[in-house]
């Protein structure tokens, strides 16, 4: 409530490698990677759902490892491999285990929260916490789904973990 | 006149993609990679962003606003405030009652609650009209303000005598009852909270609207904005083709979604305006907070002899939300005198809305509770207390049950939980420091029957296209329709592509009360079978077609392909059969309406609730039925309580996708839990704001808070309550978790907690 705030209209060139892609973006500094990925590349299969880094909605993986897209600035990313859910089936459009896991069990509903799931379940597996049932549901618990399908999202990742260590 | 043989369906009913068969949701590959695109995804040319400023205020008026600072900010292009927003005119109501009022200002002046939209910025970039937003500044003249039903203005209500359901003479009845509890029961407002926040993109061509929006309703929606804007309704069009969750709360056009369909209008721009989650708090309302008293007075046997029930919900100071509180407790038990009352309390919150099964669910945590309460006075099991008091047919409406397997769910719950096993006393189960409860409640909800209306298309390459304006928010509807046009016309699932959520396409009703199965399935089952005879007749009949030689009667088709049932003559895919008679596509428009209704009822019916179909209709009450079984474990001195497993048992009648009717009870059980332990929108009483909007502070059930469920189903096919025979699925199964947490918990701790959540602080 400052009217003597100033904004500065100053951008930054950002190179951001996105599921294996190289993208150009001029964008100001401000903007999270969230924002970049669903306003400025059309990535939209990364979800916001609270902006605010309490629902998981908006998960990808940067390095590998999980991180919130709606509590990342682009600029913090540039040089680092983001990985997003429309990067993680094969080229050919074969599955990943954790997507096929998620159809054959029924692991979501509305499908809002489930690629921010998905991704948030390939790396719990990939970090070697999907030993059991129990631990899958803590270390899943950052991701909320209103529709319910927690019961079905530890089935998958069972399921999926097994797949992926045989 | 053609016969077709429709025996197909029968022989094929264990098939996966058949009506019945557990196929995966047909949506689901979109849903997994990323590629379905949600309604406000979409990519537009020169799409504009805005951003709203709320109320800081719960009552008084806005005295000035100060934009000068927005307006000259970086890519700002209009700052709208109740001064210079178009005017609009009043909409109708979902009854399709008139408009109270002539004009429309969704920027409001008047502050009746915190949050209250008062200015909204667009500007070329989200950035830009976030940042703008926070350099609006407002003025306000703060009046007390009634911040919810503990207030010491609140009241006592207005009484609502539609409410009013009664029966012999309950409080002498009561008065006279040798064993006799009355307490009263709470639940605080609550929130629907679906992960995909509310939002549109709004786009003007000359006078033609479209919005993209997540849509419980795209008809009634549509209405809404053609009365705002006073442009025809034809020349609105919603499009909503994934919903990201609604819960009860996209059926309605917001005020936030006439900001933005008239920021577009006065930009000439298309306009994007998606609420934030703390706005999804004050925009719209959750469940109103409730307050009931049940009085049960009954014989020492057990047998109950009245139940007296008053009920109150709270409301907004300028619109009335009732949550029927007397829809449960009316029904679920035999009793020769009843009575049930409700008012509402106006206190200065949004309007509150339908949040899952609403009526229904607080109802059922009073009665379920209150029952459990007589069973531990009188001693009885309280699944022996449900059973004494079994009802034979519908105690108000005082007609048979078209089906009811409540008895059948008791039995096949209590089986797979154990129930036998239990010892009924508090306190009398433990596992080292855990306290452990065992309990029992039941739910219901009426079957919602309406009319709609489907397109169905074969195409010359034998592909099956469905259309419906009705939408899938996660409940299955692409993936049902297009079983039921698979078996309908004997073609496989896979050739069946079913579009939805485009107001564009043959028309459909709310999605919401469990009501879009039942009637969807039944107006594609229509449709298609139309499709099925011109097919069928052009076979016999058309000059150019290879059957007409036969000189049949009928002819059947299975597996896309057209035969004669005796096997004899050719056997031609659909395909071939188009090509060979010249036909791109057969198209049939299926509605289940009776073919006098007129295009003015037929406009009601699918753009507002009014032509909605009594669950009592006719000599049969119509309702899904539950029993939730659920076992707690409290740590005796933390007082936290863990549900450790739940066993469901439920009559949605005849499933049209068991694998994803599961699920949908399974949702409903865990959002029962939030609400038993966790849910609670906490009001601060000097400014009547929400305190805790936001999923840190509102607490959703998370992975780590769920334990395995077990659902069963009991229901038989149901004819009188859908073409099909399903009743509902998605409302029921919420109903009666609450009670059977709260009846847990006295079962381990022996204390009785009557108002919701059940935290812990209510348990040490």
């Amino acid at each position: 409530m400052n009217d003597q705030v100033t904004i500065s209209p100053t951008t930054l060139s950002l190179n951001l490698t996105i599921n294996g892609q190289a993208h150009a973006l001029e964008i100001e500094p401000r903007v999270t990677l969230l924002d970049a990925l669903r306003e400025r590349l059309h990535l939209t299969g990364t979800k916001k759902g609270c902006d605010q880094g309490q629902c998981g909605a908006c998960t990808v993986h940067v390095d590998g490892e999980r991180v919130l897209a709606c509590l990342t600035l682009a600029a913090q990313v540039e040089g680092r491999s983001i990985t997003t859910i429309e990067g993680l089936a094969g080229q050919d459009g074969t599955l990943h285990a954790v997507q096929a896991a998620f159809l054959d069990q029924d692991a979501f509903q509305c499908g809002y929260c489930t690629p921010g799931q998905i991704m948030s379940a390939v790396a719990c597996i990939r970090e070697g916490h999907a030993g059991s049932d129990e631990e899958i549901r803590e270390y899943m618990a950052g991701n909320l789904c209103r529709c319910g399908a927690y019961p079905h999202i530890v089935a998958a990742i069972r399921q999926a973990a097994q797949e992926l260590r045989s | 006149m053609t016969v077709h043989d429709m025996k197909h369906a029968a022989s094929d009913s264990a098939r996966l993609e058949a009506v019945g068969g557990r196929l995966s949701r047909v949506d689901g590959p979109a849903k997994i990679t990323g590629a379905a695109k949600y309604a406000f995804e979409q990519q537009l040319d020169g799409l504009t962003h805005a951003v709203l400023v709320g109320a800081t205020i719960a009552a008084g008026k806005v005295t000035a606003i100060d934009a000068r600072a927005a307006e000259t900010a970086p890519g700002v292009l209009a700052v709208l405030t109740p001064d210079n927003i178009m005017e609009l005119k009043g909409a109708s109501d979902w009854l399709g009652n008139p408009p109270s009022q002539p004009t429309y200002a969704p920027l409001v002046r008047e502050v009746t609650f915190s949050g209250q939209h008062v200015a909204a910025v667009v500007a070329e970039t989200f950035e830009q009209a976030v940042a703008a937003a926070a350099l609006v500044k407002v003025w306000y003249d703060e009046t007390p303000a009634i911040v919810d039903l503990s207030d010491g203005k609140a009241g006592d209500g207005i009484p609502i005598d539609a409410m009013t359901k009664e029966w012999g003479d309950a409080e002498a009845a009561f008065a006279e009852a040798p064993v006799r509890i009355c307490a009263a029961y709470n639940t605080p407002r609550e929130f629907q909270a679906a992960m995909e926040p509310h939002g549109l993109i709004a786009r003007w061509e000359g006078d033609e609207l479209t919005i993209w929006e997540p849509s419980q309703w795209l008809d009634g929606m549509a209405r809404t904005y053609a009365e705002w804007f006073s442009v025809p309704f034809e020349n609105v069009r919603l499009v909503s083709p994934y919903v990201g969750g609604g819960f009860g709360s996209k059926a309605v056009a917001l005020a936030h979604s006439a900001v933005a369909a008239a920021a577009a209008r006065m930009l000439d721009r298309p306009v994007k305006l998606v609420l934030t989650r703390p706005q999804n708090f004050t925009s719209y309302g959750g469940r109103a907070a409730t307050r009931q008293t049940v009085a049960i007075g009954a014989d020492r046997d057990g047998k109950i002899q009245s139940i007296v029930h008053r009920g109150v919900n709270e409301t907004a100071v300028d619109g009335t939300w009732v949550e029927p509180l007397g829809s449960v407790t009316s029904i679920m038990y035999a009793t020769p005198n009843f009575s049930s009352k409700q008012n509402v309390v106006r206190v200065n919150t949004v309007v509150p809305g339908a949040k899952r099964a609403p009526g229904e669910n607080p109802s059922a945590f009073g009665i379920e509770s209150a029952i459990d309460e007589l069973a531990y006075e009188l001693g009885i099991d309280p699944l022996e207390m449900r059973l004494i008091n079994y009802a034979e047919q519908d105690p108000h409406a005082k007609k048979a049950w078209s089906t009811r397997q409540l008895r059948e769910a008791f039995a096949a719950g209590a089986e797979a939980f154990g129930w036998a096993k239990r010892s009924n006393a508090p306190r009398s189960m433990r596992d080292g420091h855990q306290l452990i409860g065992w309990g029992v409640a039941a739910g219901t909800y009426p079957v919602r029957r309406a009319h709609g209306e489907a397109v169905v298309k074969l195409l010359s390459d034998g592909s099956v296209e469905v259309e419906s304006s009705s939408i899938d928010m996660g409940q299955g509807t692409y993936t049902i329709l297009a079983q039921t046009a698979a078996e309908t016309l004997g073609v496989p699932v896979e050739r069946v592509s079913v579009k939805l959520g485009d107001s564009h396409f043959a028309r459909a009703g709310v999605t919401g009360g469990s009501r879009l199965a039942g009637v969807m399935t039944g107006a594609v089952h229509k449709a298609a079978g139309q499709a099925l005879d011109e097919l069928i007749g052009l076979a016999l009949s058309e000059p150019r077609s290879p059957f007409q030689k036969l000189q049949a009667n009928t002819l059947q088709v299975r597996d896309g392909r057209i035969a004669s049932p005796r096997g004899e003559g050719p056997d031609l895919s659909i395909a071939d059969f188009m090509v060979a008679i010249g036909r791109d596509q057969i198209e049939a428009k299926g509605d289940t309406l009776p073919a006098s209704t007129t295009p003015e009822e037929r406009y009601k019916n699918y753009t507002t609730i009014a032509m909605s179909i009594p669950h009592t209709e006719g000599d049969y009450s119509r309702h899904s039925w539950c029993a939730h079984f659920v076992e707690v474990r409290i740590d005796e001195d933390f007082g936290t309580v863990r549900v450790a497993r739940v066993v469901s048992a439920l009559d949605s009648g005849r499933l049209y996708n068991p694998k994803l009717a599961e699920s949908q009870w399974k949702g409903g059980i865990i959002m029962g839990i939030g609400q038993a332990l966790l849910e609670e929108g906490v009001v601060d009483r000097r400014h009547g704001r929400i305190v805790n909007g936001n999923f840190a502070d509102y607490m959703l059930p998370t992975n780590a808070d769920i334990p395995d469920i077990q659902t069963i189903s009991v229901g038989i096919p149901d004819p009188h309550s859908s073409a099909l025979g399903g009743k509902g699925v998605g409302e029921l199964a919420i109903v009666g978790i609450a009670p059977a947490i709260a009846n847990a918990v006295f079962h381990a701790t022996g204390k009785r907690v009557r108002d919701l959540p059940i935290t812990l602080e209510k348990l040490i």
